[in-house]
């Protein structure tokens, strides 16, 4: 589903050009779910916004449903993402002046799809909020809105979801529903699921842990315990 | 194409009700409202004016002619639905039982006047009220001197050239008598039936052939597109009250570009608030544009979609202006109520065609570049919340806006000559900001260190926003700035209107008093508590040759203001006086004035600049009189300009006594009565019942009048325009409060005191009041200087009170908008804040 052939990311800064990804290579298979984990700027989200076609990347070449993403420019990326990519974000991204439901029929109306307002309806009343349709997101709960924006990223049948930190602004019964509820979706849709955390629970759900680290992509099952220390480490430094 | 309708109307009806819109829908309301209620109530109001000053020439057009009209024009006018009127005026003899008199014979049929009315009197100088219709077959009507001059009273037979008349009532006034207050022969108004019978209209007697004609505008143009070609210029000569070059004339051609300028700026106000409005619009939607794009809108999908909201908004915007608009202009206009009749009869598309205009045009070339931003906004926003457009030229926005300011002055008020002030203004003011931000910059790397208190995080707020800073103080100095404009053009204007007329301005002139009366009558004035002007003594004399070269034309009559008195005028007498003095509203132009003759010098005369332009006289001519049997001869030492809108005695030719010493002279004076001892007068000239009494209290009255109008229209434009100005003041400091919300937010959560931010952004708000208040004053003054002197003809003057009044209230007004809008952020608890952002 996802194959990257020695991507790198470079940048440039006032003190030249600074390159955050090493040369990455690896495959992400159709319905497999990984998890990218790594410390606060190790380049999980660079990888994530490379993979997803929000970026592009300065070498290599990149596939996504064996459509080759590197060559694309920005309005071609845009019509994959609408046709096969579904997103959830730490800090949800819904359109604030749109009700619950307008906001899962978004990406059903921009693509094209037939009847957005029935679909999004159905997937509300699978999230559990059918009853909160008209509420708007200021109006709901983080763990709601974390809900919402799961419906909404459902809503096209993508085939693949990048989450970024999706857990990461709720508490942790929240947390627990919202994981819930992702990977039930996931295993239902048939979803190639790709997030990205600091949560070593939620990266265990997953079939695969990628570990980033200075801009370098190790693959390994980490332990647990390691995770939690990387973890805390990475609070400890964001707080700082 | 549907899906992005109906999206686009989705989220539009959606922010409406959220009060997300409430700011730019504000902004082009405000400018709709503005711009439609100025301009229609200044077409209205000059419509009313216009009106009022038809009456100074008794019609909407006239033609004067030295000879009799052909009838078939005036049949003509009538089937081009004109109305008509007819005077024939001369001067004759009439005769009482025992004395006669030089008088102005005035013969009108009963049409007359066209605009305006006819007023009479109980008793002569009595108080005067309109009269409908005119003298009827065998009847005159008389100015008050005639009674005292003939010596006849109500119901006496005067003789008028070869027929007798009675006399019926004693005429006050008539709406073109001419606004001349001497050597004015009294009229007597009578039937144009009678005029044959008279005989004074014979050949070789001056006489002028007037004919009124009152209807639609564009009527009237076409009428006169075919009269013209008959027309000669020697005999005719078509007046419309645009030539009415009198002070009334003057003062609506002078309140009616101030209306223009008001409305000019209103524009520029309006485009103020869409920009400020516009870019704090596209602000908020970078992120919805981010998660859009992100999840699979193509940029020309955000693009139609943004472009339908800002239609939605304008269409919205300009239809509440609209009717806002109506209302302001509805109550104004009965506010004003009876002080000034403005006619809500007549509708006028034009300014609402403009108010359409300005809001269109102004919302979306306003919203060119932030929308730019807006379709710019990358996807990965939705990851790296920093990520801003990454649109930077600012070029194509400055040009964009520039351009469509220039273009809606230039289309609305058709005179590129304001318009380019205006502009010219702007763009120096908006280089001046820019350096003077940079400056502020330095300043504040300076100030801004130490300790963190709340006069350094201004500074370094101030600092550090630099370019957000710049955009913003260029919008509150241009506000402001354009405030002032049209604050001290009001002040400037209706000062010096008010200083031609100050209250005790002498409404009684009189003349032909003698030497021996003279001191008689100082003391009797004074004995009365009568307040008077100085004597100026004058000899009769005729203008006979410049240089020992007969003259063939003859001088116009002293004071005359009206052109078309003064095209066939002269062959009168010119009134001769002489004093070392200059007198009051004289300039001399060139040469020097007469006090530095020294005996055995030729004699000296200093002649008024128009009159000698006229006759071909420079300095050092000489010019010749004929004074009763004896000749003078003067040698013009100075042309002088006189200011013929004092109401005092004025003179074309002013003498060195030295050349008049011979001559017995008559004075002439003025003097002021209160309204309230009007009927004194009969009784308070009764001892000098030789001396001759003009009244011109009505004269002085109906230019007052005309005035207090103007003048109270102005000030309820300067109101409208203040309340503009205002609100987009507000506009601007709430746009720029929430680009503060996330730093207060940040502070807030930090533990910062309320009092610390409070007094921070109070201070920040302070210095660029005290700034943008300066900088205005300082563009204020450039742009007045080109305005008064280019525009407005009057003498550019220096307001040094604004330099520091503008910054003190900048600061004040600012401030306090900063302080208010802050409270209301600050109100709110630091998670409300928080959550405010996301």
């Amino acid at each position: 589903m996802i194959e990257t052939k020695s991507i790198t990311k470079t940048v440039n800064t006032s003190e030249g050009a600074l390159q955050i990804l090493q040369p990455i290579s690896f495959q992400v298979k159709a319905g497999e779910s990984i998890a990218i984990v790594g410390a606060s700027g190790s380049g999980k989200s660079t990888l994530l916004s490379l993979l997803a076609g929000l970026d592009e990347v300065s070498t290599g070449e990149i596939f996504l449903d064996q459509q080759p993403l590197h060559t694309m420019d920005e309005e071609k990326r845009a019509r994959l993402r609408g046709d096969k990519v579904g997103f959830i974000f730490q800090s949800f991204m819904l359109v604030q002046s749109l009700t619950a439901l307008e906001n899962i029929m978004l990406p059903a109306e921009i693509n094209g799809l037939d009847n957005p307002k029935q679909r999004a309806q159905e997937i509300l009343e699978q999230v559990g909020l059918g009853h909160r349709s008209h509420h708007y997101p200021n109006q709901l709960s983080g763990g709601e809105q974390q809900r919402v924006a799961i419906a909404r990223a459902f809503i096209t049948q993508p085939k693949i979801l990048f989450a970024d930190e999706p857990t990461g602004n709720l508490d942790a019964a929240n947390s627990d529903k919202v994981e819930a509820l992702l990977f039930q979706l996931n295993q239902e849709k048939q979803t190639t699921l790709v997030l990205v955390t600091h949560d070593p629970q939620l990266a265990a759900k997953c079939q695969r842990q990628l570990h980033m680290q200075a801009g370098e992509l190790t693959e390994k099952t980490v332990t647990i315990e390691a995770l939690d220390t990387n973890s805390e480490n990475a609070t400890q430094r964001e707080a700082g | 194409m549907n899906t992005t309708f109906s999206l686009a109307w989705r989220l539009f009806r959606h922010e409406a009700r959220r009060g997300e819109l409430t700011i730019i829908l504000l902004a082009i309301v405000l400018s709709v409202a503005a711009v439609l209620s100025l301009s229609l109530f200044s077409e209205r109001l000059q419509q009313a004016l216009t009106d009022r000053s038809a009456e100074f020439i008794a019609a909407d057009r006239r033609l004067n002619s030295r000879n009799a009209v052909e009838q078939n024009w005036v049949d003509e006018a009538q089937k081009y639905g004109l109305q008509t009127a007819k005077q024939i005026s001369t001067r004759s003899m009439v005769f009482g039982e025992n004395e006669m008199a030089l008088a102005d014979l005035r013969a009108v049929n009963q049409n007359y006047p066209l605009k305006g009315s006819i007023t009479v009197a109980e008793q002569p100088f009595g108080i005067a009220s309109d009269v409908p219709g005119a003298p009827s077959s065998g009847e005159v009507w008389i100015d008050s001197r005639l009674f005292q001059l003939l010596e006849v009273n109500l119901g006496d037979i005067i003789g008028v050239g070869d027929t007798e008349l009675k006399v019926t009532r004693v005429l006050g006034e008539i709406p073109d008598a001419g606004f001349s207050v001497f050597n004015t022969d009294p009229i007597v108004l009578m039937s144009m039936d009678d005029i044959i019978a008279t005989n004074v209209t014979g050949p070789g007697s001056r006489v002028n052939y007037k004919t009124y004609f009152n209807g639609d505008a564009s009527a009237l143009d076409d009428y006169y597109d075919w009269l013209r070609p008959q027309l000669d210029d020697e005999i005719h000569y078509w007046m419309s009250v645009e030539d009415d070059g009198s002070q009334i004339g003057r003062a609506i051609a002078r309140a009616e570009r101030y209306f223009l300028l008001a409305s000019l700026l209103a524009i520029v106000l309006a485009a103020v608030s869409i920009a400020v409005a516009a870019q704090r619009y596209s602000q908020r939607h970078f992120d919805p544009v981010a998660i859009m794009k992100t999840i699979g809108a193509s940029k020309s999908q955000i693009q139609r979609m943004y472009m339908l909201q800002i239609s939605f908004i304008t269409i919205l915007g300009i239809f509440i202006g609209t009717v806002l608009g109506l209302i302001i202009q509805q109550g104004v206009v009965t506010a004003l109520g009876d002080s000034v009749e403005v006619s809500m009869d007549v509708w006028h598309w034009r300014p609402l065609l403009i108010a359409l205009f300005t809001g269109s045009i102004c919302a979306l070339m306003f919203s060119l570049y932030p929308l730019m931003q807006l379709f710019n906004v990358p996807p990965l926003r939705v990851l790296r919340r920093d990520m801003d457009s990454n649109l930077s030229s600012r070029t194509i926005q400055f040009a964009a806006a520039g351009g469509a300011i220039f273009l809606l002055m230039w289309a609305y008020s058709g005179d590129l000559m304001i318009s380019a002030i205006l502009f010219l203004s702007g763009i120096v003011l908006v280089l001046g900001l820019l350096a003077v931000t940079y400056g502020l910059i330095a300043l504040g790397r300076k100030l801004g260190g130490g300790a963190m208190g709340p006069w350094q995080l201004a500074w370094a707020r101030i600092r550090r926003r630099a370019m957000d800073n710049s955009v913003q103080l260029i919008s509150f100095s241009i506000t402001i700035m354009l405030l002032l404009v049209v604050l001290v053009m009001r002040n400037d204007m209706i000062a010096q209107w008010r200083a031609q007329l100050p209250e005790g301005t002498p409404n009684y002139f009189l003349s032909n008093v003698t030497e021996a009366q003279r001191p008689a009558l100082e003391k009797h004035f004074d004995d009365n508590a009568v307040r008077h002007d100085d004597f100026f003594p004058v000899v009769r004399g005729r203008f006979v040759a410049i240089n020992e070269e007969r003259i063939r034309t003859e001088v116009t009559k002293e004071g005359d203001e009206q052109p078309s008195e003064g095209r066939d005028g002269l062959g009168r007498e010119a009134n001769l006086t002489w004093d070392l003095e200059m007198q009051m509203g004289n300039k001399i132009l060139e040469g020097r004035w007469l006090d530095q003759w020294q005996p055995g010098m030729p004699h000296e005369v200093s002649i008024e600049s128009e009159v000698a332009g006229r006759l071909g006289i420079n300095l050092g001519d000489i010019l010749t009189f004929n004074i009763g049997s004896e000749i003078v001869n003067v040698t013009v030492t100075s042309l002088r300009e006189v200011d013929w809108q004092t109401m005092q005695p004025n003179f074309f030719f002013v003498l060195h006594p030295s050349a008049m010493e011979n001559y017995a002279a008559t004075y002439i004076t003025s003097f002021y009565l209160d309204e309230s001892r009007k009927a004194e007068i009969t009784a308070l000239m009764l001892p000098f019942a030789s001396a001759t009494l003009f009244d011109v209290d009505a004269r002085i009255n109906q230019l007052r009048d005309v005035v207090e109008q103007v003048s109270l229209a102005v000030e309820f434009i300067l109101i409208l325009v203040l309340a503009a100005g205002s609100l987009v003041l507000i506009a601007q400091v709430q746009a720029s409060m929430d680009e503060r919300q996330q730093e207060l937010a940040i502070l807030r959560t930090l533990g910062a005191k309320g009092s610390l931010i409070r007094l921070s952004v109070v201070y920040e708000f302070i210095i660029i009041g005290v700034v943008a208040g300066f900088m205005a004053a300082v563009s204020n003054e450039f742009s007045l200087w080109l305005l008064q002197s280019q525009v407005f003809q009057m003498e550019a003057s220096i307001h040094l009170e604004y330099w520091v009044i503008a910054p003190l209230v900048g600061a004040l007004v600012v401030g306090i908008l900063g302080a208010l809008g802050c409270w209301r952020l600050l109100a709110l608890n630091t998670s409300a804040l928080l959550r405010k952002m996301v």
